[in-house]
């Protein structure tokens, strides 16, 4: 494995030393999205056909926009419902609530939104740490670590999720647990390509790693943050400074999935964070909560 | 068989449920030990002796990271599950801020704490414990992490260990940087745990930052965060074993007498920290318990961690102090602290190792501003010390201790008296800070040089000066060079309100080596009011280089005029303009430096002088130098009764102004003192021709400028605007009764045929410089030079001139 590791991280140095040539990325239109109808918006996910929108409101509240109709829909209003919620590959959003119980202990609920029904199912009991919204290909799962994971129906696809320093990849019945880099505090972030044959996520301390469905390392993309698949090529993902207080730049970049280029989506200074991506869109926010789309073109 | 089993199997699975139940109970905590390695980020403060970058000295991500560790060890005894986002001082280590808040989602943690100490960052110096949650001060973002934050804050505010110099506080983070927007701290962004940041204290307060070099110092902080916790969990009887700490100190030497750059200290952190103390834990059976020793990093600190519940002794030692003991009640749960301020093992009566001023028979004399300094070989009891001080003869004045003790210095309220010996005896009942006296008596004595004041050779404005209002100037001059350092400060002008009135600092002039005499000059960044009164303060501690400072403080009342307003009956006879070609100038002396040039006026231009007397010399203004040509307004004669004015600006170079006419009859020449430049700025001075003699004709010839004898008039700039006349209005002041003026020696006399009611002296500019009843004047004390003599009889007046 070290043997892998190091070649990995040799052919990483040489595709930074000798960038493809003549690779390059053009911005083709960027808009304000949700301007006048909402205030602050935080955390947006958008869905793979990229025509949904989940974002949390200023307040908390868990919403999704529909770019087809225009119209946007309250989720939920249950505490950090907001925060971590996703898509399921069967088009239903999947999110967690929490509440203070006894002895100020936090319990967590695991529900699932069906935005054509307008219907909430709780999926969990409150239960009593990490609950844990997962998507999958075909549906959707709450984890909850030591306990069986709730899935929204009896074969959820493909799915992929981290907890301390292991990355777990489901495809069909076979699920599969990996380390293949050092991080002492733990991975974050797992996502699996839209072909389904490579994962992505972020060690810390180490950065972004693509994995394929064996655990082999393919590609270490650098110490970005919040990866997510543009196509089977190439990821988006966050590079964000702090002073240890505060974040004090933070813009979107465009990475090549083996590691060989990488491309400033916008400057540093534009505080641009959270990207995710869908239907060839990509979606962020700032950090004051101003959301944007943004379309670009890669020529090879 | 089979039953056996079965219950087996059952109470297997009771106990798995018990755990699980357990388990679930268990609270979470996510800590967070803020920033992360050695870098620019990562707040090191410099102190000594540890130079800049040194990673074995004061890091605000090292005692972070003890902090956080140790909360980790506390909590997981006390039953806590915990998740830390590092154990190491890398900068691999030093996790972004998003990254942070995912890994704390993700672990489903109850709370997080994100572990800080606090700087100004500003030569402002406090210490206290601060706690913020994200969202505004009273509403937090995520629930209850403000009960988080009131839960945590009093036990971090309770250790004594420290000097806090606030009370602590608690705040949103929007509310208390309301300049970032709803940005916030990057760790409470996005973090749906129950979150606090907690600034434990403030590391650039010197003293904190060497207890922050203190792992057990950090330990504690991590504890009193588990307390906070357990608060917040009702955990808070979970826990059986407690904590003593406490800090060691010297019961009365200042910490920073070693230090080469002083730093700010408040309340206990002033005394020395005691380094390699062995502290113990004493069972009621006088059995050690635990055992430990204060470190060689200046704070003085030691703990017993995991102390069961019971009455104990702490007992402290130090071979260089005595051993000092207290008892303490430990509860379980419960910090106790216990301070301890030890005494020096003091083994030999004190004695004077060195004095000031050293003198002796045949010596020069000493300074009478010279303090008297004893050094001790201890540290000396104040009391007994500064009561055993007897000089005589005997002088008022102040005593300061300085470096810790060792040094006494008495400092004269005034000064000593000059010519005078003196005797200092340190009776032995001096003792040292043990309690011991002295074998014997310590005498000293000094004698003084003749001179114990910094004279006042001229100031301006003086005592009733009018001034005028634009542009003011103050000046002083004294005997001797000023210390200048920070000499403007001892000057200032007050408002009739009391209001003090700034200095243009940029204008400001000093005396410097060479010079005749001591000065400073520096004007007002404002005018003045006209009309209005002013005070100028003259400090007491205003001195000159060897530290001799005025006799006494002096308040100085003047005010303002315009100096160019209008002379109601006065008709002007000379602008001074460079297109009077007319006016020229001369001197008597051959030496003397003289320029003349046009320059910006009171009215319109002035003419202005600049000169420098190589002598006693006189410079004289004539108008018509080509002595064929004269002008009509000047030559038009004045007679008794007339007045004359004239606009003068002056700097304080004290030369005496006259007036210079020629008699019509005989062509004799009369010469008529008309004021002393005494001032700073421009003047109105006006003079009533009434001891012109009846019915004959003066005409003006000269303005003439005699520097006066003393060594201020050397060099100087003059300035003259308009010349103006006043016709008598044909009453002349009558001379009263036969009156007739005597100058005898000491005193002046007058004699007149009735009654002399009163004698005044006035100077040349109306000032009043000695009166009294009566027809004699002691006159004794008044500088010589020309004056006028006011004489009161019946309800009128007459003046006559005098030299003295």
């Amino acid at each position: 494995m070290k043997k892998i590791l190091t070649i990995v991280m040799m052919l990483a140095v040489a595709a930074a030393l000798f960038p493809a040539a003549g690779q390059e990325v053009e911005v083709t239109s960027q808009r304000r999205l949700l301007e006048g109808v909402e205030g602050p918006a935080f955390y947006p996910v958008i869905n793979p056909a990229g025509d949904r929108l989940l974002y949390c409101s200023g307040n908390g509240a868990l919403k999704v926009h529909d770019f087809n109709d225009g119209v946007t829909l309250l989720v939920s209003e249950g505490p950090v419902a907001g925060h971590d919620a996703c898509w399921g590959g069967d088009g239903k959003v999947y999110f967690v609530t929490q509440r203070i119980g006894e002895d100020h202990l936090v319990y967590r609920t695991g529900q699932s939104y069906d935005a054509t029904t307008r219907k909430t199912t709780q999926l969990t009991a409150p239960l009593h740490g990490a609950v844990r919204a997962v998507p999958a290909t075909h549906g959707g799962a709450l984890r909850a670590p030591g306990r069986e994971t709730i899935e929204s129906s009896v074969n959820i696809g493909s799915a992929a999720w981290t907890e301390g320093n292991r990355v777990y990849v489901t495809v069909g019945d076979d699920e599969r647990v990996f380390s293949p880099v050092d991080s002492w505090a733990g991975y974050l972030w797992a996502s699996i390509s839209p072909d389904g044959q490579r994962v992505a996520f972020f060690a810390a301390g180490k950065g972004i790693v693509i994995i394929d469905l064996r655990g082999q390392v393919l590609a270490m993309l650098g110490n970005y943050e919040m990866p997510c698949w543009y196509n089977n090529d190439y990821l988006v993902a966050q590079n964000a400074k702090d002073d240890g207080h505060q974040i004090t730049s933070s813009q979107l970049l465009l990475l090549k999935a083996d590691g060989t280029w990488q491309a400033e989506l916008t400057r540093p200074s534009s505080m641009a964070m959270h990207p995710t991506c869908g239907g060839g869109k990509i979606v962020y926010t700032t950090i004051d909560g101003l959301l944007y789309e943004m379309k670009i073109n890669i020529y090879d | 068989m089979r039953r056996l089993l079965l219950q087996s199997m059952m109470m297997v699975l009771l106990a798995i449920l018990a755990v699980n139940v357990a388990m679930a109970q268990q609270p979470h905590v996510y800590i967070n030990p803020g920033h992360g390695g050695y870098d620019s980020d990562d707040r090191n403060m410099v102190i000594y002796p540890f130079t800049q970058g040194d990673s074995a000295g004061s890091w605000e991500s090292k005692s972070n990271l003890r902090k956080g560790l140790a909360l980790k060890e506390i909590l997981e005894k006390k039953g806590y599950k915990t998740t830390i986002s590092r154990v190491a001082n890398t900068t691999a280590d030093d996790l972004a801020l998003s990254t942070i808040v995912a890994l704390c989602n993700q672990s489903g943690a109850d709370v997080f704490y994100s572990i800080h100490s606090n700087a100004t960052g500003t030569s402002s110096v406090a210490n206290f414990p601060m706690v913020f949650y994200r969202g505004y001060t009273g509403s937090p973002q995520i629930a209850n992490a403000d009960v988080l934050a009131a839960d945590l804050e009093p036990y971090l505010y309770a250790n004594t260990n420290t000097v806090w110099t606030n009370n602590y506080q608690i705040w949103g983070d929007w509310s208390f940087r309301p300049e970032w927007g709803t940005q916030g701290y990057g760790v409470l962004r996005g973090n749906y745990a129950v979150a606090n940041l907690s600034e434990g204290s403030f590391h650039d307060y010197i003293p904190e930052a060497y207890r922050l070099l203190n792992f057990y110092y950090c330990w504690m902080e991590g504890w009193n965060i588990s307390l906070g916790a357990d608060k917040y969990f009702n955990r808070l009887d979970k826990y059986g074993l407690g904590v003593v700490t406490g800090n060691v100190r010297d019961d009365r030497i200042n910490r920073l007498q070693e230090c080469a750059q002083p730093f700010v200290v408040y309340g206990d952190d002033n005394l020395m920290p005691i380094h390699n103390a062995t502290v113990r834990l004493l069972d009621q059976n006088g059995n050690e318990v635990q055992r430990c020793e204060t470190d060689t990093l200046r704070n003085g600190i030691y703990v017993f961690k995991y102390v069961a519940p019971g009455t104990y002794t702490v007992e402290v030692s130090e071979p260089t102090h005595f051993t000092q003991t207290a008892s303490v009640t430990v509860n379980a749960n419960e910090p106790t602290y216990q301070n301890f301020y030890l005494k020096r093992v003091r083994d030999t009566p004190p004695v004077v190792v060195d004095y000031s001023p050293v003198w002796h028979e045949g010596d020069p004399a000493v300074k009478c501003s010279t303090p008297i300094t004893l050094a001790f070989n201890w540290d000396m009891d104040s009391a007994t010390t500064c009561g055993a001080f007897r000089l005589e003869p005997h002088v008022e004045g102040s005593f300061k201790w300085e470096d810790s003790y060792y040094r006494l210095t008495f400092t004269p309220t005034d000064a000593f008296d000059v010519n005078t010996l003196y005797t200092l005896t340190l009776d032995k009942s001096a003792e040292h800070g043990g309690g011991t006296p002295m074998e014997d008596d310590f005498v000293m004595q000094f004698y003084t040089q003749p001179r114990n004041h910094l004279k006042e050779l001229a100031v301006f404005p003086y005592e009733g000066a009018q001034v005028h209002y634009k542009a003011p100037t103050v000046e002083l001059r004294v005997d001797s060079m000023l210390d200048t350092y920070n000499l403007f400060q001892r000057l200032r002008v007050l408002d009739s309100e009391g209001n003090e009135l700034a200095w243009n600092k940029r204008s400001i002039k000093y005396n410097k080596k060479g010079d005749d005499y001591g000065y400073i000059r520096i004007s007002l960044v404002k005018d003045l009011e006209v009309g209005k009164d002013y005070k100028l303060v003259l400090d007491v501690d205003i001195a000159d280089t060897a530290g001799i400072h005025l006799p006494a403080a002096r308040v100085i009342n003047f005010s303002a005029v315009d100096a160019g307003a209008d002379k109601p009956g006065m008709d002007v006879v000379e602008t001074f303009d460079k297109d009077d070609y007319c006016l020229g100038w001369g001197c008597d002396y051959m030496h003397t430096l003289l320029q003349d040039s046009y320059t910006e006026g009171l009215f319109d231009k002035a003419m202005r002088l600049d000169y420098d007397y190589v002598e006693a010399s006189e410079i004289f203004l004539r108008y018509a130098p080509d002595w064929d040509l004269e002008k009509e307004s000047w030559e038009q004669p004045f007679h008794q009764g007339d007045k004359v004015g004239i606009h003068l600006w002056g700097d304080m170079a004290y030369s005496n102004v006259f007036l210079r006419f020629q008699r019509g009859y005989d062509a004799s020449w009369v010469k008529v003192p008309l004021c002393k430049m005494d001032f700073h700025g421009w003047r109105y001075v006006e003079l009533n021709l009434n001891d012109f003699a009846p019915d004959d004709d003066y005409r003006l010839k000269d303005i003439v400028f005699y520097r006066s004898d003393n060594k201020m008039g050397k060099t100087g700039s003059l300035k003259l605007d308009q010349l103006i006349r006043g016709k008598s209005s044909g009453v002349a002041e009558a001379r009263l009764a036969n009156m007739e003026v005597h100058h005898n020696g000491d005193y002046i006399v007058v004699s007149a045929d009735t009654w002399v009611q009163g004698v005044e002296l006035v100077d040349i500019n109306g000032r009043t410089i000695k009166s009294a009843g009566g027809n004699c004047l002691n006159v004794a004390d008044v500088e010589c030079g020309i004056y006028l003599v006011r004489v009161h009889i019946g309800d009128r007046t007459a003046t006559q001139k005098v030299k003295l």
